[in-house]
């Protein structure tokens, strides 16, 4: 197969690309849904495809395969190289990218316990053990509907400056969604379960453990009150930070979004932060959701600082904005899949720790909200934020008070950054999906913190 | 496209003969061309082609499903045998009935257009040109940040052993523009133009125009006092609002789960009485317009709300089954390739009577309100409850009957299920937005914070 591919690349750059990749892929898919203990499907695919870029007269031509001999390939790269001339017709400044050192790997992934090799009356018998779980909890649960997914096979990257990457894919994500009703009052809740290691992640994140967190979460909110609207102090926790970093922060320092003018742009080197707050994008985290040896540029995953001690010091950058910024690829080019161009996406982005208990975070609040666990967030390029709040608590005098439902947050990413007063000692690192455009599975975390002020919504 | 109908007669029979007792085969092939714009320029041009096949396999009302996007005969007596072996792994389903019968399908009108087959990379890199050129030269503050031109065209068959047989075909065009304006260092929140169509007829020049008039009119932002106003939403708002509350809340696996409002509530006044919406499968031109849904029922139009009036839920085969009554074509196949999905309960074309009003008159009659283009985070609102709480963005703050200011931060809070009985007044500028068709709606009494 790298045979044939060395040869399309090499076809590419004689009939005049600049710079060409050809990227296969061959996966294997489970999936799994479940409604109130039903199975509505158990469900296997198989994908194989190509995904062939090329860069020719400053412009890129993209062109998505689902058969990979040697004649389909060859008219593919012909196909792209000619949509890039065609693009190029118009380019006023020309792409260039970053030099990278060309590699050739074989990366194989070493679970404890291939998917694969699960049959799947065992995943079924697992995820209806969930749902089991959560009615079983309360009464008043009314509907539950989980998700399985595995995803294993292999990525074959060749490009025209002699890298060639042959990387094993892994990936195991569940999730549960659960209802609640009681009189007219309507509540629900949901988590997620994903890693890069091996079906053995069900062996730590159990059915059992899993399913009493999400029923606890939904029954917790029918007793829950709604919250006042307006300004307050508030204690975040490792699940909001998370999602907080990731959407608030993150997104503006993709590089291709801070030189489309996001709220970073112009801010490299400057203090954008309380100088407690350090903040990094890691693809080395060992098993996490966002982890991966290699990006889909071929470049090596790096553990980037974006903030440290409050200074914007980072971007995530793929070849074409490193160029432009005279930077240096970090390895966050990643595609949802072949039928998909690399783009800069997060990996596992977090919250470095600090060293305040969380009675330490708590006490000093009079009157505030403790924000534990999200649902759904998102911001504008220009750092206006929301994250829904699916689990939080009043704080009342220096102590977690009562449960409140449907809140969000909301807030301008800088003005809130320079709020945080305190960080936590504790860390948890979140699974979760990330779309833009496409789809990528990421993590996001950090530890709990103290912030002096955020907009409260919700309680209508 | 004969073929794909073979293909499908080959995986339903291959199953059925490993011992499958109902089957079904969903196959879609599909070519897409399109042309980006990045930061200011057009950077880009893809094309990607697609194909593959879905299979649903049933054994003792247990449900089996494999998909493969490789078309030869070995991969689909594969994926064949892989669904009836699924099948044979899952759990019955008590409530599994059968899958559908034949029906008969109309034809539907404007889904699709020669002339969108024929279009070249070329022509549509003149299109993104002339789009960027209108957006660029309307004022030197504003960004093109992202935007693009795209054309495709597909084929979907659906073939099943109760008789079902369909083939359909279609085409899509649209282009879209996002922007920014800058203004020292006042910078707008990112502000987005689409227009999408089955046939060739979009604007591209308008939206290039509308895109920027948009972020322009975004400089100056200030903050407003909490309050409750007056809300008219324009379409990307309302579709946003929409899709995670009131399109679920009429679906009938949500009201069979109990996880709709709406249970039990047939014949009762949900929404303002000006309010009719109906989902129509076959409208003309629709962008969720075919002959037959997800699994070979025939697309129709139906009424959810008549004059405030709750009607009708949606159904797909399986829920119209647990409920004894018709499906109403409602089964679609999402995600990235239709094929590598079962069906999925969804609207189609989910559509709003539209009103008399033009959107200047929704305007002059408020006093002091909020104009709301677009909002973010809707996908965290309870989709049980229908609450709330997201960012107004791109927003105006009206006063004395006319757009006053672009506003900052605003948010817009509330229960999705009482904006639909505070609706007070509809547009007569009904446009197709995804699965929305809609005119602006005027809301009272929302809660800004």
């Amino acid at each position: 197969m790298k045979d044939i591919l060395t040869k399309a690349v090499d076809y590419g750059r004689s009939i005049g690309a600049e710079y060409i990749e050809v990227r296969t892929q061959k996966l294997f898919k489970t999936l799994l849904t479940t409604k109130d203990g039903t199975v509505e499907g158990a469900k296997e695919g198989t994908e194989i495809g190509g995904g062939i870029r090329a860069l020719a007269d400053g412009a890129w031509g993209f062109v998505s395969i689902g058969k990979l001999e040697p004649k389909q390939l060859t008219e593919a790269v012909t196909e792209a190289v000619r949509l890039a001339k065609a693009a190029g017709l118009r380019v006023k400044k020309p792409v260039k990218l970053a030099n990278v050192k060309a590699v050739e790997d074989r990366v194989v992934a070493a679970p404890r316990k291939n998917p694969q090799n699960v049959s799947m009356e065992e995943k079924i018998k697992s995820t209806l053990t969930m749902d089991k779980t959560v009615f079983g909890y309360d009464k008043r649960i009314r509907s539950c509907t989980i998700n399985y997914l595995d995803v294993t096979g292999t990525n074959i990257f060749v490009n025209s400056d002699g890298t060639c990457i042959e990387q094993d894919k892994l990936y195991l994500w569940s999730r549960i969604l659960a209802s609640a009703r009681q009189n007219s009052i309507y509540a629900s809740a949901r988590e997620e379960v994903g890693s890069t290691s091996g079906y053995e992640v069900f062996d730590t994140e159990t059915p059992e453990k899993i399913g009493t967190m999400v029923a606890k979460r939904v029954v917790e909110q029918l007793k829950a009150k709604t919250p006042k609207g307006g300004s307050f102090p508030a204690v975040i926790g490792p699940n909001v930070v998370g999602v907080f970093i990731h959407e608030a922060l993150g997104h503006l320092a993709e590089a291709d979004l801070t030189l489309s003018g996001s709220a970073l742009f112009d801010k490299l080197g400057k203090q954008i932060a309380s100088d407690l707050v350090t903040v990094y994008d890691d693809g080395t985290v060992d098993g996490a959701f966002g982890s991966f040896k290699y990006d889909d540029e071929g470049v090596r995953t790096h553990k980037t600082p974006l903030i440290e001690r409050g200074t914007l010091t980072g971007l995530m950058n793929d070849r074409e904005t490193a160029h432009k910024l005279n930077m240096t690829p970090t390895g966050n080019a990643r595609a949802e899949d072949f039928r998909s161009e690399p783009i800069i996406r997060m990996r596992n982005t977090y919250l470095a720790t600090g060293d305040s208990s969380f009675e330490e975070l708590i006490e000093g609040i009079d009157f505030g909200y403790y924000l534990k666990s999200f649902r759904g967030g998102q911001a504008n390029l220009d750092g206006t934020f929301q994250v829904g709040i699916q689990e939080a608590y009043e704080i009342v005098k220096g102590r977690v008070g009562e449960p409140v439902r449907s809140a969000s947050i909301s807030g301008n990413t800088l003005e809130t950054l320079h709020m945080v007063e305190a960080v936590g000692r504790d860390f948890e690192l979140w699974p979760g999906r990330c779309g833009k455009g496409q789809t990528a599975f990421i993590c996001d975390g950090g530890p709990h913190i103290r912030v002096g002020e955020v907009t409260i919504g919700g309680g209508a | 496209m004969q073929e794909l109908i073979d293909y499908g007669k080959k995986a339903v029979n291959v199953a059925l003969r490993r011992g499958a007792e109902e089957a079904e085969a969903y196959l879609s092939m599909s070519t897409g061309t399109s042309i980006e714009i990045e930061r200011g320029q057009i950077v880009r041009s893809t094309k990607s082609m697609d194909q593959g096949l879905g299979v649903r396999a049933v054994y003792g009302k247990a449900v089996g499903f494999a998909y493969t996007n490789t078309l030869t005969d070995k991969s689909i007596e594969e994926a064949a045998g892989r669904a009836f072996k699924a099948a044979r792994a899952s759990k019955p389903d008590k409530n599994w009935h059968k899958l559908p019968n034949q029906g008969s399908y109309y034809e539907t009108t404007g889904t699709y257009d020669k002339k969108v087959v024929a279009l070249s990379s070329d022509e549509l890199v003149e299109t993104a040109a002339a789009m960027l050129e209108t957006t660029t030269a309307y004022d030197k503050r504003v960004l093109a940040v992202g935007g693009g031109v795209g054309a495709s065209v597909f084929h979907t068959a659906v073939v099943n052993s109760g008789g079902v047989e369909g083939i359909d075909r279609g085409t899509a065009v649209g282009c879209s523009m996002e922007t920014i304006a800058r203004n020292g260092a006042d910078v707008t929140p990112a502000c987005f133009e689409v227009d999408a169509k089955r046939v060739y007829d979009i604007d591209a020049e308008a939206v290039g125009v509308e895109a920027a008039k948009q972020a322009v009119s975004s400089l100056g932002a200030k903050k407003v006092e909490s309050g409750v106003f007056p809300v008219i939403f324009a379409q990307p708002a309302f579709r946003s609002l929409l899709y995670y509350t009131l399109i679920n809340a009429v679906k009938a696996d949500y009201v069979q789960r109990e996880r709709s409002a709406f249970k039990d509530k047939i014949g009762e006044k949900v929404a303002s009485e000006i309010v009719t919406v109906w989902d129509d499968g076959l409208l003309d031109g629709g962008l969720s317009t075919s002959k037959f849904d997800g699994e070979g029922v025939p697309c129709q139009k139906t009424v959810v709300i008549e004059k405030g009036v709750l009607k009708n839920f949606l159904y797909d085969n399986y829920t119209a089954n647990k409920a004894k009554v018709a499906s109403t074509g409602n089964a679609s196949r999402s995600g990235l390739a239709s094929y590598a999905s079962t069906p999925v309960l969804e609207a189609s074309n989910f559509t709003f009577k539209g009103g008399d009003r033009t959107a200047e008159e929704l305007v002059a009659e408020v006093d002091e309100g909020l104009l709301v283009y677009g909002v973010q985070g809707a996908h965290s609102s309870n989709p049980e409850s229908g609450d709330f709480s997201v960012v107004a963005t791109p927003v105006w703050k009206i006063e004395g009957g006319e757009v006053a200011y672009a506003v900052r931060g605003a948010m817009v809070t509330g229960v999705a299920f009482d904006v639909l009985q505070n609706i007070s007044a509809l547009g007569s500028n009904v446009k197709k937005l995804g699965q929305l068709v809609a005119p602006w709606i005027r809301v009272e009494d929302v809660k800004a914070v």
